[in-house]
């Protein structure tokens, strides 16, 4: 009896969301006890801040417009990374030689420290990441125009 | 190298694009494509229905707007699929898992229906609440091993993954592989979404046999 009951509920499917959301509420609650979890510390992008730096944050060690030491998910399948404007356009660099200020601009022009990392070490990812924009797109101009 | 799926054909290494053939990645990727290449060659089903009382029945055309868009969404949950059966980086995993996820909501929204589109809307959100279990567990194994190949959290010299990060991981990939659910209760399987609504139900099949082998081996 219980199970028909239980079946009949989720037999509607505007149930199901209610029901995945208590699921991941559950997971998470179980998540957050489970805490900590154990860091690893040998991190892709160390977290060492410096103050004084006109890129802070975003400072990640070394001169620009020559080859940095940076740390890649794969090393080996990177091997001329940290070849590519050492992460600083020209502006950029002018930018940080003349204000304090540009470590809350840089990622918002072309060129920015994390784009180009990004681009670098996780090629694949910025290409399948526009994919599921677009096909977001794709479906609601249909659905749109369609009426 | 012994992994679940076998001892590893081949492991293309360029860039990001970790990409390992073993055994049963490349059963479910032939999978895949052949179905892949069924949706291509496929014409859709025409739905007739019959006038109660009388000796008349009419069929439903399919614009060909539609076909054309129902078909490019099976062909790129197609392509999704693939890459997820084959990647070896956890978080490439999830991004053409969630992929996968928004191409079958094209795939159930694409049918001129009421009751349809409602399951499609509902199906979005569900979709859409998954992808924070799912890039929830792919940040925190990276936080947690260093690493996010499959190739390297299987050779036991990483930290173990702790087992509360797979579940998020499985939960969030039965958040996207729900559609199939939902195409039933919608019952597109019959007529309104025939053939293309095959690869929903193809593509969350193969993305559940491929999160187990995933979270075994990690």
């Amino acid at each position: 009896m219980i199970i028909q009951r239980i079946s009949r509920i989720i037999s509607n499917y505007e149930m199901i969301m209610p029901l995945f959301a208590g699921a991941v509420t559950v997971l998470f609650v179980v998540a957050i006890f489970s805490l900590p979890l154990p860091y690893y510390e040998e991190q892709l992008y160390p977290k060492t801040f410096d103050p004084a730096s006109p890129l802070n944050p975003y400072d990640r060690g070394g001169p620009p417009f020559t080859q940095v030491e940076i740390k890649d998910q794969y090393p080996e399948n990177s091997p001329t990374a940290g070849y590519v404007t050492t992460y600083l356009t020209p502006f950029s660099w002018y930018l940080a030689n003349t204000t304090l200020y540009l470590g809350t601009t840089i990622v918002a022009h072309p060129g920015g420290i994390l784009d180009e990392i990004l681009y670098n070490t996780r090629g694949l990812d910025t290409v399948v990441e526009p994919t599921i924009l677009f096909i977001a797109f794709a479906i609601a101009s249909y659905l749109y125009r369609k009426g | 190298m012994d992994s679940l799926g076998g001892t590893p054909y081949y492991i293309l290494e360029f860039g990001d694009e970790l990409v390992y053939f073993s055994p049963y990645t490349v059963s479910l990727f032939l999978l895949a494509l052949v179905f892949t290449l069924f949706a291509v060659i496929a014409k859709p089903e025409r739905q007739v229905d019959i006038a109660f009382g009388g000796d008349a029945y009419y069929a439903k055309e399919t614009s060909l707007q539609e076909l054309k868009f129902r078909r490019f969404m099976a062909i790129a949950c197609g392509f999704a699929s693939m890459g997820a059966m084959v990647t070896g980086d956890v978080f490439n995993f999830t991004l053409f898992i969630s992929l996968v996820g928004i191409c079958n909501v094209g795939i159930v929204a694409a049918v001129k229906n009421r009751h349809v589109q409602n399951a499609a809307y509902q199906y979005g959100i569900v979709a859409l609440a998954a992808t924070v279990p799912l890039f929830g567990a792919a940040a925190t194994i990276a936080a947690t091993t260093g690493t996010l190949s499959m190739v390297e959290l299987w050779s036991n010299a990483t930290p173990a993954v702790p087992p509360v990060v797979k579940a998020l991981l499985v939960l969030g990939v039965m958040g996207e592989g729900m559609a199939p659910f939902y195409a039933a209760k919608a019952e597109m399987f019959r007529a309104p979404g025939a053939p293309y609504v095959i690869m929903c139900s193809l593509s969350s099949l193969l993305i559940f046999l491929r999160v187990i082998e995933v979270v075994l081996v990690i």
